[in-house]
C-alpha cells in the first residue's frame, strides 16, 4: 500500500527503533559479559563495550561443558515435543470443534486446565509417575477389583510391566506434550474458518478425515508455524523437569548443563560470569536459528488467505 | 573361497573379541551413584574428586551426577527415593540434616561405617565439625564433607589509614574503627547484606541461644528466641550504625554482594564465609592487602566456638551390597588426610580432621600468601568445646525460617518496622513453621 | 461458549481423535496433581511414610496468613500490569511492522529474538540492568541518590519483575500478533484505504477486530502465564524481596515446597492458585469471548 503519511511513518520508524533498543538490551548485555575475562566482568560496573576474550571463553565453554552432545539431546527432546504437540493439539481441537457431542465442552476444559498448574508444584508426583508410566493404569485396576476377578476366573493377576521413562527421550518428551497451549491455539484458529468451507465439503461428500487432511490443515500452516516455534523454544528451555527425570549425563540437555555452569548462590563460588555468558548465548542460538527460520512463514503470500 | 571366509571369521573373531575384553573389564567395575548439588566451579571440583577416585582405583566407579544446587539435590532426592530411583550417596546441606536425620531412609554413617569396615576415625574430626552432623548422643549420622564457618574480612590498607594494623576483635573496637575510617573518608567501612548465617554464628560465639531446648537438638517442640536478649541489641545496633552511614547495604540485587565489594575495595569489612577467600584472592583488586580474623565479640564476653556451615554426605537405604560397598570405598577416600588436604588447596573449604590440619601447618601449606589467615578459621572453629548454644542448630523446615528471618530483617532495615517488632513478627512466624514441622513428624522423634 | 453450526456426526471418530491427548494428559497431568493435590488434605512428610489427615487445616492456616494475602494482591497487580504492558507494546510493534514499511524484515527479525531466551538468563540480565550500584539505570541514582532501589524499595522490585516479565512475553505475543495481521485478507484492508480510512483508521476499524480471536487467546495466555510462570524472572531478580514486596503466590509455593519441603502447605496454595486462575478464565471465556466475532 502506497499511502504519504510521511509523519505516521516516521513515528512508527521511532516507535520500532525504540522497541528495538528495549528488547536487544539484555541480549547485549549477555554478549558483552561472554566477551570478558573473569576480572573484567566483575568489576562493576561492567564495560558496555565487548572485550577480546570471546573466542577463548567460548572454547573453554564448549570444551568443558562438553555441550556437542547435550545440544543433540536437546534437539531430540525439542523436536520430538514439538511434532507431537502439532499433531495431538490438532487432532484434539478439532475433535472439540467440529463434533458436537456431549463431553466436548469437558475435554476442552479437561485439557484447558493444564494450563493452570505450575510444574513445580506437581513435580514429585510425576516423577513417582514417570519411573513407572503404567503405574496409574495399574493402580485403577486394582481399585476396581479387575485383577482380583481376573484371578478368580483365570488364576491370573493382571499385572502390567513397568513402564520406566526416567533417563530416556521419551520420559524427556512425553510429559511435556500434555500441556493445553496448542489445542487451544488450534481452536481459536478452527472457530475462524468459515463454516461454508465445512457446508460445501460435507455436500460434496467430503468425509472428516479428508476435510481435515485436504482443507483444514493448509490452512493452519501460520498457526501451525507460531506453534511450532513456541514449543520448540519452550521444550529447548526446559530446566526444572529434565533436570529432575534425567540423571545419566549421556541424556542431559544443554540447559541442564548451562544450569551447572551458572554460579549459585553458594558461599565460595568464584562468579564466573564470562563463562556462563557463553553457555547462555551458546544455549541460545538453536531456539533462535528456529525462530529466525520459522519466520518465511509469517510473510503474507505464501498463505493462501482469500478464502 | 575357503581361505577368504576363514579370514573373515579370524576378523571377526579378533573384532569381538576386542569389543568384548574392554566391556569385560568395565563390567568388573560395580558402579554407585553419587548425587552432588554445588554448581559452577565447585561443582567442577566435586566432579573432578569423583574423577580421581575413579582413576585411583579399579574395582569401583562412582557415577556423580550434580543436581544444580542444595535445594534441587534435596528435592530431587525426595522425588527419586519415593520412587525407588534414589542414589547411594548424596550432599546435602546443612539445613538439610534434619530433614534427613528424621526420614528413616538414611544408613546412619556410625552403622554404615561399622557394617563396611570403614577406616574412618570418628575423633579425628574437629568437634565443631561432628557435632553438627551427629545425633544428641554424639552419634555422627553423615560423613562432613565441605565445610567452613564465617570470619571478619578486613582491608589492611583502609585500617592502615586510620593508623591500625591489626583488626577489631571487639564490636566496640568495630564501631570506634567504622566511626574513625567514615571521618578519614571512606564511604563504606563495612557491607552488610541481610543472610540469616551471620547472627546464628554471632549468637554461637557469645554462647547465646537462638532457640530453646538447646537449638533444637532436645527436641522437636523447641521455640525460637531470637527477639529476646543479645539479637535485638545488636540487630539494632547494626541498625543504629546503618543508618548513620557506618554500614551499607549490599546484595544481589543492589548489584554488589557483600564479597564482591569488599574484594573491589569498595568496602572496608565484611563477615562471610571462609569459603569466600579463594574467590575474594582472584577477583580482589590490584593491590589490595587484606586479611581474615575471626568474628568480633562484645566486650566483656568470653569467646566460644563457631559453627560449620556447607553440606555433609548421606548414604541412603534400599541399595544393593555392591553399591554400598563401592561407596563406603569412597567416603574412606575422601576422609584420607591427603585427599582431606586437597579439598582447601582447590576451593575455600577448610580441612575438617585434625591430622589433615596438623599435616598442613607441619607442611607450610598456610605460609604460602594465597592461603594465609585460613588457619583462624579452625581457630574459630575450634576455640572451645561446643557447647549447648555452639553445636549446631536443628531446626525443622529451617530454610523457610531463615526465609522470614531475613524478610523481617529487610523490613526493619528499610524502615519499615521497628527491629524489636521485625523480631518479633520472625519468632512469631518461625515458630508456627516449627508447629507445623511437629505435628507433621509427628511419631517420629530426633535421635 | 462459541461453537460451529455446521459439524459432523461420527462421535466416535470424535473421541478417538481426541484419545492420544487425553491419555498423555491423564497420565502426567491429572494422576500427579490428584496425588500433589491429596496431600493438602494430609500433613505430608517430605519422604513419604505415614502422614496424617488434617482435613481443612491447611487451607485454614493459608487464608488465615496475612503474607498470603499479600502475596495474591501482588500476583494480580502483577498479572494485569504485565499483561497490559506486554500486550500493548507487542500489539503496537506487530501493527507496525505489519505495514511494511522499508526495512521492515529486519525489525521483524529481531523482535522474535526474546522469546529465545530462557528465564534465567533474562533474569539475570534484568537484575544486572537494573541494579542501583551496578546497572545503568543507576546513572539515575546519580542525579536523584535514591530514587531507584530495587533491593530496598517494594515498588521498584515490583516495577523490575513486571519488565522483565513483559520483556519475554512481548516477543510471544508479536509473533501472534503478526500471524493474526499477516493472515487477514490484503483485499479488505485496501477496500478500506479505497474507502478513504486513514492507517489509524483501518488499524482500529478494521484489523484490530478481525485479529480479535489472537487477542482473546492471548490475553488468557497471558494472564495464566504470569500466574503460573513467573517463578523463574522472581528468583532470579528480587528473591520475593524486599520484604516479600514481590513474593507471587507461585513463587511463595514453591519456597514453601520446594524449599522448605512443606509439600501439604504448597498443595493447599496451589489448589488455591488453580482455583483462582480457573476462574479467570471462566470469566474471560463468559464475559470477553462474547464480543469475539470467530467469522
Amino acid at each position: 500500500m502506497v499511502e504519504r503519511t510521511p509523519l505516521l511513518n516516521l513515528l512508527t520508524h521511532a516507535i520500532l527503533v525504540v522497541g528495538l533498543l528495549m528488547l536487544m538490551l539484555p541480549l547485549w548485555i549477555v554478549f558483552v559479559a561472554s566477551t570478558h575475562d573473569f576480572r573484567t566482568v566483575n568489576t562493576v560496573p561492567m564495560p558496555l563495550w565487548p572485550g577480546a576474550h570471546m573466542v577463548e571463553n567460548y572454547v573453554t565453554t564448549w570444551n568443558q561443558s562438553q555441550f556437542g552432545p547435550k545440544m543433540l539431546n536437546s534437539l531430540i527432546m525439542a523436536v520430538g515435543v514439538t511434532t507431537g504437540k502439532i499433531v495431538l493439539a490438532a487432532l484434539s481441537a478439532y475433535s472439540i470443534v467440529y463434533f458436537r457431542y456431549r463431553l466436548r465442552m469437558v475435554f476442552f476444559w479437561l485439557i484447558f486446565i493444564t494450563l493452570m498448574l505450575p510444574l513445580e508444584v506437581r513435580i514429585v508426583p510425576t516423577y513417582a509417575v514417570a519411573a513407572n508410566a503404567l503405574r496409574p493404569f495399574q493402580e485403577i485396576i486394582n481399585v476396581l477389583g479387575l485383577s482380583a476377578l481376573t484371578d478368580l476366573l483365570f488364576g491370573v493377576r493382571i499385572v502390567l510391566p513397568e513402564a520406566q521413562l526416567l533417563n530416556s527421550y521419551a520420559g524427556l518428551i512425553l510429559p511435556l506434550i500434555a500441556t493445553a497451549t496448542g489445542t487451544f491455539l488450534y481452536r481459536q484458529f478452527f472457530l475462524t474458518v468459515p463454516e461454508e468451507l465445512l457446508e460445501a465439503a460435507k455436500m460434496d461428500g467430503t468425509g472428516p478425515l479428508r476435510f481435515f487432511w485436504d482443507i483444514l490443515l493448509p490452512l493452519s500452516k501460520a498457526n501451525m508455524a507460531a506453534l511450532a516455534t513456541i514449543m520448540f523454544v519452550y521444550s529447548w528451555n526446559q530446566y526444572l523437569w529434565p533436570l529432575l527425570v534425567v540423571t545419566d549425563p549421556a541424556y542431559g540437555t544443554a540447559v541442564m548443563q548451562l544450569q551447572r555452569i551458572v554460579p549459585g548462590p553458594l558461599f565460595g563460588e568464584p562468579p564466573r560470569w564470562h563463562i556462563a555468558m557463553a553457555g547462555t548465548l551458546m544455549v541460545m542460538l538453536p531456539p533462535l536459528l528456529v525462530v529466525v527460520f520459522m519466520q518465511r512463514w509469517f510473510v503474507r503470500g505464501l498463505i493462501n488467505q482469500d478464502k | 573361497m575357503l581361505k577368504k571366509r576363514m579370514i573373515g571369521a579370524a576378523f571377526a573373531a579378533v573384532a569381538t573379541f576386542c569389543t568384548m575384553v574392554p566391556d569385560a573389564v568395565a563390567q568388573q567395575r560395580q558402579r554407585f551413584e553419587y548425587w552432588y548439588g554445588l554448581t559452577g566451579q565447585l561443582g567442577e571440583v566435586m566432579a573432578d574428586h569423583c574423577r580421581r577416585f575413579n582413576e585411583s582405583q579399579t574395582r569401583f566407579e562412582a557415577v556423580c551426577v550434580g543436581q544444580g544446587g542444595y535445594d534441587r539435590a534435596e528435592q530431587n532426592t525426595i522425588a527419586a527415593y519415593r520412587a525407588r530411583q534414589h542414589p547411594t550417596v548424596v550432599q546435602i546441606y546443612d539445613a538439610g540434616t534434619v530433614n534427613f536425620m528424621l526420614s528413616g531412609v538414611t544408613y546412619n554413617a556410625v552403622n554404615f561405617a561399622r557394617d563396611f569396615n570403614m577406616r574412618i576415625n570418628w575423633s579425628d574430626y574437629f568437634p565443631g565439625v561432628a557435632s553438627y552432623y551427629a545425633t544428641s548422643r554424639g552419634e555422627m549420622w553423615s560423613f562432613p564433607y565441605n565445610s567452613s564457618t564465617a570470619m571478619l574480612y578486613w582491608n589492611r590498607q583502609a585500617f592502615a589509614s586510620i593508623g591500625r594494623t591489626a583488626a577489631p576483635t571487639t564490636w566496640q573496637e568495630l564501631e570506634r574503627d567504622m566511626r574513625a575510617m567514615k571521618a578519614a573518608g571512606h564511604a563504606c567501612p563495612m557491607a552488610i547484606d541481610f543472610d540469616a548465617w551471620q547472627f546464628e554464628q554471632l549468637s554461637a560465639i557469645h554462647n547465646q541461644p537462638i532457640a530453646t531446648r538447646d537449638n533444637g537438638y532436645g527436641g522437636l517442640n523447641a521455640e525460637l528466641l531470637i527477639n529476646r536478649g543479645f539479637l535485638p541489641m545488636h540487630i539494632s545496633n547494626m541498625r543504629r550504625w546503618l543508618d548513620e552511614g557506618l554500614m551499607r547495604i549490599q546484595t544481589a540485587q543492589t548489584g554488589k554482594t557483600i564479597v564482591q565489594a569488599f574484594a573491589d575495595s569498595s568496602c572496608a569489612l565484611a563477615i562471610t564465609s571462609i569459603a569466600n577467600h579463594g574467590v575474594v584472592s582472584a577477583t580482589q583488586s590490584e593491590g589490595m592487602q587484606w586479611g581474615v580474623a575471626m568474628l568480633p565479640v562484645y566486650e566483656g564476653t568470653s569467646r566460644t566456638n563457631s559453627l560449620v556451615g556447607g553440606a555433609s554426605l548421606w548414604v541412603l537405604q534400599g541399595k544393593s551390597r555392591g553399591e554400598y560397598e563401592g561407596a563406603a570405598a569412597f567416603l574412606d577416600w575422601i576422609a584420607t588426610p591427603a585427599e582431606v588436604q586437597w579439598m582447601p588447596t582447590v576451593t575455600g573449604y577448610i580441612p575438617i580432621t585434625t591430622p589433615a590440619f596438623q599435616q598442613m601447618m607441619a607442611g607450610g601449606f598456610y605460609n604460602q600468601a594465597r592461603y594465609a589467615g585460613r588457619e583462624i578459621s579452625i581457630q574459630s572453629l575450634t576455640f572451645t568445646p561446643p557447647t549447648a548454644n555452639s553445636r549446631g542448630i536443628r531446626l525443622g523446615n529451617y530454610t523457610s525460617i531463615r526465609s522470614e528471618i531475613q524478610s523481617e530483617l529487610q523490613a526493619a532495615f528499610t524502615g519499615q518496622k521497628s527491629v524489636q517488632q521485625a523480631l518479633d513478627d520472625a519468632t512469631a512466624r518461625g515458630n508456627q513453621i516449627l508447629r507445623r514441622f511437629e505435628q507433621t513428624m509427628r511419631g517420629r522423634e530426633l535421635p | 461458549m462459541s461453537g460451529k453450526r455446521v459439524t459432523f456426526d461420527r462421535h466416535w471418530l470424535a473421541l478417538l481423535l481426541i484419545l492420544p491427548q487425553m491419555l498423555l494428559v491423564f497420565v502426567f497431568f491429572y494422576w500427579p496433581t490428584g496425588e500433589a493435590l491429596f496431600w493438602a488434605f494430609t500433613l505430608e512428610p517430605p519422604f513419604g511414610g505415614d502422614m496424617q489427615w488434617v482435613g481443612w487445616q491447611n487451607f485454614i492456616t493459608v487464608m488465615e496468613d496475612p503474607l498470603y494475602w499479600n502475596s495474591v494482591r501482588r500476583s494480580v497487580v502483577f498479572a494485569l500490569s504485565s499483561t497490559a504492558i506486554a500486550m500493548g507494546i507487542g500489539m503496537l510493534l506487530a501493527l507496525f511492522v505489519d505495514r511494511e514499511l522499508p526495512g521492515y524484515r529486519g525489525f521483524r527479525f529481531v523482535f522474535f529474538w526474546p522469546y529465545a531466551v530462557a528465564a534465567p538468563a533474562v533474569g539475570l540480565a534484568f537484575r544486572f540492568i537494573f541494579a542501583p550500584d551496578a546497572g545503568f539505570v543507576s546513572a539515575i541514582n546519580q542525579w536523584f541518590p535514591g530514587l531507584w532501589n530495587p533491593a530496598l524499595d517494594g515498588v521498584d522490585a515490583m516495577i523490575l519483575i513486571t519488565l522483565a516479565n513483559a520483556w519475554s512475553m512481548v516477543a510471544y505475543n508479536f509473533i501472534f500478533f503478526l500471524a493474526g495481521l499477516q493472515s487477514i485478507p490484503r483485499s479488505l484492508v485496501e477496500a478500506g484505504a479505497m474507502d478513504g480510512s486513514g492507517v489509524l483508521r483501518r488499524m482500529r476499524d478494521i484489523q484490530l477486530p478481525l485479529i480479535a480471536p489472537t487477542v482473546f487467546f492471548l490475553i488468557v495466555i497471558n494472564v495464566t502465564d504470569s500466574f503460573v510462570n513467573s517463578f523463574g524472572i522472581v528468583d532470579i531478580t528480587t528473591g520475593g524481596g524486599p520484604a516479600r514486596a514481590t513474593d507471587l503466590m507461585v513463587f511463595k509455593i514453591y519456597s514453601d515446597g520446594f524449599k522448605g519441603k512443606d509439600y501439604s502447605l504448597a498443595a493447599a496454595q496451589s489448589i488455591i492458585l488453580m482455583g483462582l486462575v480457573v476462574l479467570l478464565t471462566f470469566f474471560q471465556f463468559k464475559y470477553v469471548e462474547r464480543r469475539v466475532h470467530y467469522t
